[in-house]
């Protein structure tokens, strides 16, 4: 794996900004209702001070918010760092479910994002020697492509089965495209190939399947060698 | 004063219209740009609206086109979490009245205030 490293090139270094300011945005939002209940509660204070009277009830509702946001705002930190920490170790054994997962949190930040169901599988842990950086980078990028198209009323089942003994299938039913839009694209198509990944898409079904290689093996042409 | 705030965080949006009617200013919270729009055809008026920029569906500056084209009179300011200013103006050329979160409430009413031609400033708590 010498050349493992050049996987993360333009097209990664791109999804991982897309990530981030999605998240600085998530963010801001946080901050932006916490400085707003701050300010809310300084007026409150101003018109005490002032002999007016004042409903408790509104300092009760402006603490919890703040509790609140506070909790929403280490949530997303939380994510940020799985998120920050999964370029690492360029390839390892991983759990595809816990790669699903945080790609989960990770689009919800998206303000087009609709609703997404994790399946967890039955059985033994959908266990794979990959590149999970890219990985995320494929599914998000089908995610966005969905859920930008049909808005956020659309709905994602994510679920992983065993295709074969060398093979895990990660299948996203209720993926839809515009007409004419394919996916993956070639900048997918290349990400996909560099760590032996194969996708497919039923536009009849609207399903997405992603094909893992239990043990990333080859890569030919894309910098990484097996 | 009557003001429609147009945005999709919630807390934010009723948190804000708190804050404007202790200082006398009705706001009017939609969290979304088809719930606002919904409401302007229905024949509700609005000197102002503020528009969160980024939302999902209908998003601000998509909303301020239908608006004017349903209310010639109604006046606009922008909210946004997003980059600089320049930034921003640099994607679009309807962002007269740009303001950043988080806000400065004091900023928000005079912005408010100059769109109706009113007394700059003017944001004492009414109680």
């Amino acid at each position: 794996m010498d050349n493992a490293k050049d996987w993360f090139g333009y097209d990664s270094l791109a999804f991982f900004g897309k990530v981030n300011a999605s998240i600085s945005h998530e963010l801001k939002n946080v901050m932006a209702i916490i400085s707003e209940t701050a300010g809310l509660l300084g007026d409150l204070s101003e018109m005490a001070r002032g002999g007016k009277p004042i409903d408790p009830e509104m300092l009760t509702s402006s603490t919890d918010s703040i509790v609140e946001e506070i909790q929403r705002g280490f949530s997303t930190i939380r994510q940020m760092n799985r998120f920050a920490h999964s370029v690492d170790t360029p390839v390892l054994s991983v759990d595809l479910m816990d790669i699903l997962d945080l790609v989960r949190n990770l689009f919800e930040y998206l303000s087009f994002a609709g609703k997404t169901n994790l399946h967890t599988g039955e059985g033994t842990a959908a266990m794979a020697q990959t590149c999970p950086f890219i990985l995320q980078a494929i599914i998000y990028q089908a995610v966005v492509q969905t859920f930008q198209h049909a808005g956020p009323g659309a709905q994602l089942d994510i679920s992983v089965q065993s295709k074969n003994e060398s093979t895990w299938q990660i299948l996203l039913d209720g993926v839809s495209l515009k007409d004419g839009e394919v996916f993956p694209d070639d900048r997918i198509t290349r990400m996909a190939l560099s760590i032996g990944v194969s996708i497919s898409y039923d536009r009849g079904s609207d399903r997405l399947a992603i094909d893992v290689p239990v043990s990333i093996g080859f890569v030919k042409g894309n910098g990484a060698a097996g | 004063m009557k003001v429609m705030l147009v945005d999709d965080e919630q807390k934010f949006a009723q948190m804000l219209a708190k804050r404007l009617a202790l200082r006398g200013i009705q706001a009017d919270v939609y969290f979304s740009g088809e719930k606002a729009l919904e409401s302007v055809q229905q024949g509700n008026r609005f000197d102002v609206a503020v528009l969160d920029v980024k939302m999902p569906g209908i998003g601000g500056i998509e909303l301020k086109r239908s608006l004017q084209a349903l209310d010639e009179q109604m006046k606009f300011a922008f909210l946004t979490g997003h980059g600089s200013k320049m930034d921003y103006e640099a994607g679009s050329h309807e962002a007269e009245n740009y303001l950043p979160k988080p806000l400065q409430i004091d900023v928000l009413i005079e912005t408010l205030n100059r769109l109706v031609g009113g007394p700059p400033g003017a944001s004492d708590i009414d109680g």
